[in-house]
């Protein structure tokens, strides 16, 4: 099963969901394989399955069945907790809606996933401090998310995906929200960090811009993915 | 995990944007510790009091008075009086009362200078002052040859009375009453009131107890103070005081008083206090809790989409269960000081109103910090198990 020139190894995986009687197939046996260093988009029609994937390449949720190695790992039958410590330390999470914390500054939500790590105060603010000014937000560390704009709030968000130092970004429609010209300034960042700090990168696009721009594309369909 | 201060910034930041179902909540809180830390300083004030005046006239200090009939009073309308007499035949029938002191009270209004005056005539026989614990600040007190002269030691109240009329030194001054001329022998130091004490000491005039009866107190005393000999058995000595006044006058009341008794009473109203306050104490604690809960709840579900995030990030189970629990303890510890404050205040003011020593103990504060954060563990818990255990993607699609 062992792979190393693969970062992502997924064979079969599906997922159900149970809605009182009903069992709705969500996924209905995916294969996938990521090479460190790639970028992937993932298109498809809106409820097809995408989030639900990402979810599961991400460790926040479980597949109902099939198998998903992560670097060399098994990554079936960890607990909670252990989950908890992938996503903390190879993931970086980029959502649609930014999902900053209101009443955090800026310079705090980016700070957030090294709390959890256990970084000390000033040792994480400095590396907060330095993503902040790589994403080009370093005039408004102090600055609330509702006192940004929509491009703002995605630049400090990929600043907190950074944070961790992360193996690999899932972002879910990162410039789903934006306009095209915002959305592009997006997609150059999320590029640049692949190119120049060969970060692994999946995103979920609906515009065939934002496909065309990463290297591979593939297709979900039928609760099945292909390549494009 | 989550370092503690850090846990303490967000709680005190989430505290920030207090809602008024957060603040009807505190107010519970307030009131219940209020009331917890009440009702412990009482006791506490209660306790020290009492332990005050045993060492200011030690345990073995007894009073004697008539008694009064329990039954609405045909027997007691006798009025059977202790009269000097029966106090010099009772320390001989009673050899373990080792020193006695009776005393007489006499009101009326001493004249000074043309002016009437407000102050007592006690009665008392040299004993007095050594019962009572007296000490001199100018002259001499009460000796036993002064017989049926009119002189007079001031109470400390008395010459600060005198004081007030520009009499800086009473020494040698006579003051009259009922036209007889009591001249000023002695300035009394101030004693503490309360406990067995007769309160008239310091704003009164003390006299030589054969020298009141001339002021027609009928050789009625208004009280018998008596020292029990080392090692003397109380109940068998206060049979006797009963049986030698029974055989004087069939049928008198008595009533024997003693520094225990007087704590026992002490302790007696204290326990109301504490009865009263351990009620609105709980009755608030656990409206409070309830509030606090509540306020946990709405909290929760307020900011699935923050838990989901935070899970995203790498949060475990464990660390937002402590982070909510850590929001209902600050929540309950900010109520639980402002009631602590509240609940000194009370105590003062009780402190006041019944001659206790005022007084709060690091036990009482302890106890206080204690039950806040207790309850805010105990009503934050369900809560921030709720919060712990929201799936993460179901709390993430959150709008
Ligand atoms: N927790 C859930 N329970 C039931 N159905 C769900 C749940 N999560 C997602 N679904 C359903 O699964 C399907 C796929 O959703 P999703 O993965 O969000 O699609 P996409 O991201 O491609 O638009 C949708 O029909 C959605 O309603
Ligand atoms: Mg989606």
């Amino acid at each position: 099963m062992k792979n190393a020139m693969v970062m992502i190894q997924m064979k079969g995986i599906t997922k159900t969901y149970h809605i009182g009687d009903m069992a709705v197939a969500v996924l209905k046996g995916v294969d996938l394989e990521v090479a460190p260093g790639e970028m992937v988009a993932i298109i498809g029609e809106s409820g097809g399955g995408k989030s639900t994937l990402m979810n599961i390449i991400g460790f926040l949720d479980t597949p109902s069945s099939g198998s998903y190695w992560f670097e060399d790992q098994d990554a079936s039958h960890l607990t909670d907790n252990q989950l908890a410590v992938i996503r903390n330390q190879k993931i970086g999470f980029v959502f649609q809606q930014f999902n900053l914390l209101p009443r955090l500054t800026a310079l705090d939500n980016v700070c957030l996933p090294l709390v959890y790590r256990g970084v000390p105060h000033p040792q994480r603010r400095e590396i907060a401090k330095q993503l902040l000014e790589q994403v080009g937000m370093g005039q408004r560390m102090t600055h609330h998310p509702p006192e940004l704009s929509g491009g703002q709030q995605q630049r400090v968000a990929i600043a907190r995906a950074l944070a961790g130092k992360p193996a690999l970004i899932l972002a879910d429609e990162p410039t789903g929200a934006l306009d095209s010209q915002v959305s592009q300034e997006i997609m150059d960042l999320f590029k640049g960090l692949n190119s120049e700090q060969k970060i692994t990168t999946i995103l979920v696009t609906h515009d065939p811009n934002v496909g065309r721009q990463c290297q591979r594309t593939v297709r979900m369909a039928d609760g099945r993915l292909s390549e494009v | 995990m989550m370092p503690f201060a850090e846990l303490v910034r967000e709680a005190l930041r989430s505290q920030a944007t207090a809602k008024q179902r957060t603040i009807l909540a505190l107010i519970g809180i307030v009131i219940g510790i209020g009331s917890v830390i009440a009702l412990v300083t009482v006791g506490q004030m209660v306790q020290l009091t009492s332990l005050q005046q045993f060492e200011q006239m030690g345990t073995n200090i007894i009073t004697i008075q008539k008694g009064w009939s329990d039954k609405g009073g045909q027997k007691s309308q006798a009025r059977q009086n202790i009269t000097y007499g029966d106090a010099l035949d009772l320390a001989h029938q009673v050899p373990e009362l080792q020193l006695i002191a009776p005393y007489t009270t006499t009101w009326g209004q001493p004249i000074f200078h043309e002016e009437p005056l407000d102050m007592p005539l006690l009665g008392v026989s040299p004993a007095f002052a050594d019962i009572n614990k007296l000490e001199l600040t100018r002259g001499r007190f009460i000796s036993a040859l002064d017989g049926y002269s009119f002189l007079g030691v001031l109470g400390a109240g008395a010459a600060d009375q005198l004081a007030k009329k520009g009499v800086n030194d009473p020494m040698g001054q006579t003051i009259f009453f009922k036209k007889q001329g009591i001249k000023i022998i002695g300035v009394l130091k101030r004693v503490e009131d309360g406990g067995m004490r007769p309160y008239e000491i310091n704003p009164g005039i003390i006299i030589p107890i054969h020298t009141s009866f001339l002021f027609g107190t009928q050789r009625n005393v208004n009280e018998i103070m008596a020292r029990l000999a080392p090692g003397a058995k109380r109940p068998q000595v206060f049979a006797a005081i009963q049986r030698f006044f029974n055989q004087r006058q069939p049928g008198m009341l008595i009533q024997i008083r003693s520094a225990e008794q007087l704590i026992a009473e002490m302790a007696k109203q204290s326990r109301l206090f504490t009865l009263l306050l351990g009620a609105i104490g709980s009755i608030s604690l656990l409206v409070g809790g309830i509030g606090v809960m509540n306020v946990m709840l709405v909290a929760v579900t307020e900011r699935r989409k923050e838990i989901g995030i935070r899970r995203a990030l790498g949060a475990q189970k464990m660390d937002i269960e402590v982070q909510f629990l850590v929001e209902s303890v600050t929540l309950c510890l900010v109520g639980g000081l402002i009631g602590m404050s509240l609940g000194v205040g009370t105590a003062y003011v009780l402190a006041q109103m019944n001659q206790w020593v005022f007084f709060v103990s690091g036990v009482a504060l302890a106890l206080g910090i204690g039950v806040s954060s207790a309850i805010g563990v105990f009503f934050g818990y369900f809560p921030a198990r709720q919060a712990a255990r929201l799936n993460p993607i179901l709390a993430l699609r959150d709008e």
